[in-house]
């Protein structure tokens, strides 16, 4: 357990949190846990499964490859069913998706003793998609309703814990299609002083709802940051849409390149999905700050498999988490098998030791799960028909091991945090 | 006073009949009849038992009986709602005997100001349903709308999002929503639309209210999963006119009129029940955290006056018609019209602040009645009521804004809403058909049968999206339940068996996306439902002051229009719903006891159990932006009700409820799971679970003038703290904390025709939570006055 440290899961990939690594070096890590004086702490969230009454509880844990956790009479409740968490400058944000309504923000950090210290609450409006970039974490509020087609950023900085800066985007002009179809951004990576807001588009009608007449087009919106001001768009015809709902799509590896992920999954008005080009990695290059000529095409690849998220290990490796296109029945993500993908070789090995996917109810989607800090372990949560659990894959060796059994419910989200 | 002339005229008469006698006997009786009080009990039988003959008392409770023989006789005394009185009488030398008593009232007969009154009462214990009865008349002088009134029996439980006309949500034995049906006068209200709920209509609109639990006699034809409350409005044979005002806290107005008009010949009668209220409900919220509007930052525990809360309706329902004719006890015609505004001040938390969002309604529903006993034939009371609700809902969302507490705002200049841009306008177009037939034969035994017919059709469409084809697909669906009964009545026992027919059938548009440019095909879909209910209701009377009853259905609950179809807002459609199903079980018993002739007591226990499969629950939709219902979820509850009820004298009078249910998770492995549930059989969550009212009133009668009077009542309500979330999960949590309420009401009658009233609520000023967050209103007073002409 001693290489394991803070990287935290959701902007796994971008190593601008240099100051993040460089706290982490600092200190030497002892074991998490017993008597230490300063360590860290894995924090897992998850829900229990009920058909009512559902809110997510914060647990801690010392140790990802042993033992379990129970939300039973343990954890912090965390109010609404729909929550999000983020880690940034070694705090911990519980967001709330409140269907349009503003919420809560809460904010925990580790106090001396390793235990979870609530921080501060504020009030914030509902996010779609949230990422940390430098020491801010930006939110987006989306629309999904070509009559209200403005989308509402906000820029929250961890230090104050407030909104510092908030705007308005014309969903409708960023897309700038005849039909009027909508912009929806699928994700948040940034670098350096510049946010890439990969994004598909639907068309907001109650007739049309989350369908589109454009589906084999991918699109990256450009933003300079702090600004947020549009500078320029990125399109690509080889793939479909970069990321999926909810889903990131692109990651920039050490070189400053960026890898694209497409899912092949638009959808017409019923939620189904409509024939598109295969489910493919394309890159943004640092050099030119657009697509280039790279092409890895994972359908072919996985014999028939497309993406659903990814987790960035680092040293161009992935982890892929696939779903079998022929056993798609709708654009919902839902993928169950995982795979070690290797952009700089351009190879795709499946992960052995992984439950049977036939068994598999549910999994803790990309950037929710958790990478240990030199690359070599992922953590990911995954529930079976008979409980869930967080499994450690080996990079290297495209292993997994079962680990900490978590009781009770589903696994929604694996962090860390130091004290 | 139409007892008192009665009265006259039958003493006048058996005073002549009488006198005939009078030459060949000796004895004359006289004597008075008088309450507990001493007050005079005119129109009261008394009767020698022995031989054939007897009085009614007069209008001063006087009576006289002549040409007894000499000898031991005796003298029964008896009148509606007091205890029959017999006395020896030895009839001597003396040709004239007096002879005084003082009847006690009888133990059932509880006072008007109490809870039940004499004819409910017998009403109640005849039936072997499991069924309260609130006296709605005894409330008359408060300001109570029904849901309040509902919320004092054992068993329900009103929760409130706010003051005035804010969003409710009723329960019986832990049913909600629309598990348990809404009746007025055996007509189902469901989608009548927000100008016509239970919380914006006065007690005063109503005669009594029964609650019944778990089992539904069929003559209320609906699909109540787990119980329905029937709303019986005041009914008058003769003109009358009844008018109300009050003003209270939070500039809340509202008024009564009752007027009823019956010619005494023709039977030509007019009706008018008329309501209005008005709150602007700005009532201060306490230890608020007040968000800043830019930066989202929290100014901790501030007061604050609500803002965007204001509430109105004004309803009016008018029949024209006749009543006592041969071919109708009763047939008129009329329409229940109506509107209501509402403001929109939180979300479902209190974090969220809305300053311009609100909801408009209308309703506009005209009905027949139409009742004839003994119709053709002795026995056969049939009954047949219909309407139509052409009546409207807009919801308002058109600034695009973002409050806080303080009332600050801030405002984009786009195009939007506070929580969705919006002016959808829909109306419902539901209509009802429901006919009743009842045959009674060889005094025992009575057959019913009951049809309810409801039909829906929704048309919609929202004004910033005119050309929205969407809005004009047919949402169409229709549901028939149709009920067979079987009663057998006899002194010591009762029984009912029934059976009821579920049936529903759904229209809708499946919307297929074609090839090409915005291209949509249109197909019409039709699905149905059938399900088959029964149950049984048995009582038992062990003697006069003890009964027993036992209940059993298998109840379901069809889908609702906007659970199948979606109501284009928040809510998706899911047209494969199932209905929800229920086996209730119901026990109980109801004990009076004199302990002597002023301390009465009643005692009622019920115990239940329900166990429900396929509930209809919301999750979110697939890309989690909209709610769907699915069939989710298996519950079973175990519950206690009881009841003690103490009567003193006609003076005071006082009683406590407290309810117990043990509602409990019963999915016992959640889809695809081969595991237990970590909540399998824990206690549902967000659901009151012990809770009951106190009341105690305290008559002052002619107190310094014979017709003057004055009621002092106290009402206490208690919840116990319970859980937002599964109790068994987490070790921080966030509860619904404790709620007492203290309630004082001070009446003052002047000779029945003048009632003034002064009230206080939430006298200790706690603060109040019915669901998290959302603060409830904090001491406040209002004052009332009622007028009545006969």
């Amino acid at each position: 357990m001693k290489s394991i440290h803070l990287f935290f899961i959701l902007l796994v990939g971008s190593l601008l949190l240099g100051s993040c690594d460089d706290e982490g070096s600092d200190t030497p890590t002892p074991d998490p846990g017993e008597g230490t004086e300063s360590g860290s702490k894995f924090i897992i969230t998850a829900t229990p499964l009920a058909s009512e009454g559902v809110a997510d509880y914060i647990l801690t844990a010392d140790d990802l490859s042993t033992g379990s956790v129970s939300t039973t009479g343990n954890g912090i409740e965390q109010d609404g069913t729909y929550r999000y968490y983020v880690t940034n400058n070694n705090k911990f944000f519980s967001m709330l998706y409140g269907q349009g309504n503003p919420g809560a923000v809460t904010t925990y950090e580790l106090n001396a003793e390793g235990e979870l210290e609530k921080l501060s609450d504020f009030q914030s409006e509902t996010v779609r998609a949230f990422a940390a970039v430098d020491d801010d974490i930006l939110t987006i509020k989306m629309t999904a309703s070509a009559d209200d087609p403005y989308l509402y950023w906000y820029r929250i900085s961890t230090n104050s814990l407030t909104i510092v800066d908030e705007g308005q985007i014309n969903a409708q002009e960023v897309a700038d299609k005849e039909n009027g179809e909508l912009s929806y951004f699928s994700w948040i990576t940034p670098k350096d002083d510049k946010v890439y807001l990969p994004y598909f588009t639907i068309k907001g009608t109650p007739e049309g709802n989350w369908g589109t007449d454009y589906p084999d087009e991918a699109n990256i919106a450009v933003y300079s940051y702090p600004e947020m001001e549009l500078l320029e768009t990125l399109t690509d015809d080889r793939t479909s849409f970069i990321g999926r709902y909810f889903t990131s799509g692109l990651t920039f590896d050490e070189q400053g390149d960026g890898y694209a992920f497409s899912s092949a999954v638009p959808m017409d008005a019923d939620y189904q999905l409509v024939p598109t080009l295969p489910s493919a990695v394309t890159r943004v290059s640092n050099a030119t700050g657009d697509f280039d000529d790279y092409y890895f095409n994972l359908e072919e690849a996985s014999d028939g498999y497309v993406i659903d998220s990814h987790i960035y290990a680092g040293n161009g490796k992935f982890i892929g988490i696939m779903q079998n296109k022929a056993e798609m029945n709708s654009a919902w993500g839902g993928g169950k098998e995982y795979a070690i993908i290797d952009v700089y070789n351009q190879t795709f090995s499946w992960v052995t030791g992984m439950p049977d996917g036939a068994t598999v109810t549910n999994v803790t989607t990309g950037g929710n799960n958790l990478v240990s800090e030199d690359g070599s372990t992922v953590y990911v949560g995954i529930t079976t028909e008979t409980g869930s659990f967080v499994y450690n894959i080996d990079v290297a060796s495209a292993t997994a091991t079962q680990g900490i059994e978590v009781e009770g419910g589903l696994i929604t989200a694996i962090n860390v945090l130091t004290y | 006073m139409t007892k008192s002339s009665i009265t006259i005229a039958l003493s006048f008469l058996i005073f002549l009949s009488s006198l005939s006698g009078l030459l060949a006997q000796t004895i004359t009786v006289s004597g008075s009849v008088a309450d507990e009080n001493g007050g005079p009990i005119p129109g009261a039988t008394v009767l020698v038992v022995d031989a054939d003959k007897g009085a009614i008392t007069d209008i001063d409770g006087q009576y006289t009986i002549s040409g007894l023989p000499q000898g031991l006789t005796t003298l029964r005394v008896s009148f509606l709602g007091y205890r029959t009185l017999e006395q020896a009488v030895e009839l001597g030398g003396n040709a004239r005997v007096t002879q005084n008593f003082v009847l006690q009232e009888s133990a059932v007969d509880l006072e008007e100001v109490t809870v039940t009154g004499k004819s409910m009462v017998q009403e109640v214990r005849e039936k072997a349903f499991n069924v309260e009865v609130i006296d709605a008349k005894g409330l008359h002088a408060t300001s109570l709308d029904l849901a309040h009134a509902l919320d004092r029996s054992s068993g329900v439980r009103v929760r409130e999002s706010g003051g005035v006309g804010s969003q409710m949500n009723f329960s019986i034995n832990g049913f909600r929503g629309n598990q348990v049906r809404i009746f007025i006068d055996g007509i189902p209200m469901d989608n009548l639309g927000s100008a016509f709920q239970l919380n914006n209509i006065p007690v005063g609109l109503a005669e009594r209210i029964e609650v019944y639990k778990g089992v539904v006699p069929i003559s209320l034809g609906s699909d109540a999963l787990g119980g329905a409350v029937n709303i019986i409005t005041n009914t008058y044979n003769k003109s009358h006119l009844d008018v109300s005002y009050s003003y209270g806290s939070f500039n809340t107005h509202r008024t009564i009129v009752n007027a009823i008009y019956v010619a005494p010949e023709s039977g030509f009668t007019v009706q008018l029940n008329a309501f209005q209220n008005y709150s602007n409900n700005n009532y201060k919220m306490r230890d608020i955290d007040v968000a800043d509007i830019n930066t989202g930052e929290y100014f901790r525990n501030q007061t604050v006056e609500r803002f965007h809360d204001t509430y109105h309706n004004e309803t009016a329902i008018a029949y024209i018609g006749f009543v006592n004719k041969p071919y109708a006890d009763e047939l008129l015609v009329g329409a229940t019209l109506g509107q209501n505004y509402r403001e929109i001040q939180t979300g479902a938390r209190v974090a969220a602040v809305y300053g311009s969002w609100h909801r408009k309604g209308d309703i506009v529903m005209p009905r027949l009645k139409y009742r004839k006993d003994d119709l053709l034939i002795k026995g056969l009371n049939v009954r047949l009521n219909a309407n139509y609700n052409l009546g409207s809902e807009q919801n308002i969302d058109t600034l695009n804004r973002r409050y806080n507490w303080f009332g600050q705002f801030r405002e984009y200049t786009s195009p939007g809403g506070e929580r969705s841009y919006s002016l959808y306008k829909y109306r419902n177009n539901t209509g009802v058909v429901m006919g009743n037939a009842e045959y009674k034969f060889r005094e025992q035994h009575t057959l019913a049968l009951s049809n309810t017919l409801n039909s829906f059709d929704r048309e919609g469409q929202d004004q910033l999206n005119p050309d929205n084809d969407d809005f004009n697909e047919p949402r169409k669906n229709l549901k028939n339940i149709i009920g067979l009964g079987y009663t057998f009545e006899s002194d010591a026992w009762n029984a009912s068996l029934f059976v009821k027919d579920y049936f529903q059938q759904n229209k809708f548009t499946k919307v297929t996306e074609l090839e090409g440019y915005n291209n949509y095909e249109y197909t019409d879909a039709v699905n149905t439902f059938n399900s088959l209910g029964y149950g049984t209701a048995l009582t038992w009377f062990l003697n006069d002051n003890l009964q027993f009853k036992a209940s059993y259905e298998k109840s379901y609950r069809l889908p609702e229009s906007d659970e199948l179809f979606g109501d284009l807002i928040n809510l998706e459609g899911n047209i494969d719903l199932k209905p929800e199903h229920s086996n209730n079980f119901n026990l109980g018993g109801s004990a009076w006891i004199n302990t002597n002739k002023y301390n009465r007591f009643n005692v009622n226990l019920s115990g239940f159990y329900r166990h429900a499969q396929d509930f209809i629950r919301p999750r979110l939709n697939n890309n989690q932006v909209m709610i769907v219902m699915d069939n989710l979820g298996s519950v079973t509850n175990v519950g206690i009700d009881g009841e003690i009820r103490y009567q003193h004298k006609n003076a005071l009078s006082a009683g406590i409820n407290l309810s117990y249910q043990d509602l409990r998770n019963n999915t016992q492995f959640e889809g695809g799971q081969t595991i237990e549930s970590s909540v399998y059989r824990d206690r549902i969550p967000n659901e009151p679970f012990l809770f009951g009212n106190g009341d105690v009133t305290y008559t002052f009668d002619n107190l310094w003038n014979k017709g003057h009077r004055l009621n002092i009542g106290y009402n206490l309500l208690y919840v116990h703290a319970f859980y937002l979330y599964w109790p068994s999960q987490g070790s921080e949590k966030f509860d619904i904390p404790e709620q007492i309420s203290h309630e004082l009401t001070l009446s003052y009658f002047l000779n029945d025709k003048f009632q003034f009233t002064a009230e206080c609520k939430n006298l200790a000023d706690g603060k109040l939570y019915d669901n998290f967050s959302l603060q409830k209103p904090g001491r406040n007073f209002t004052g009332k006055i009622r007028y009545n002409i006969f």
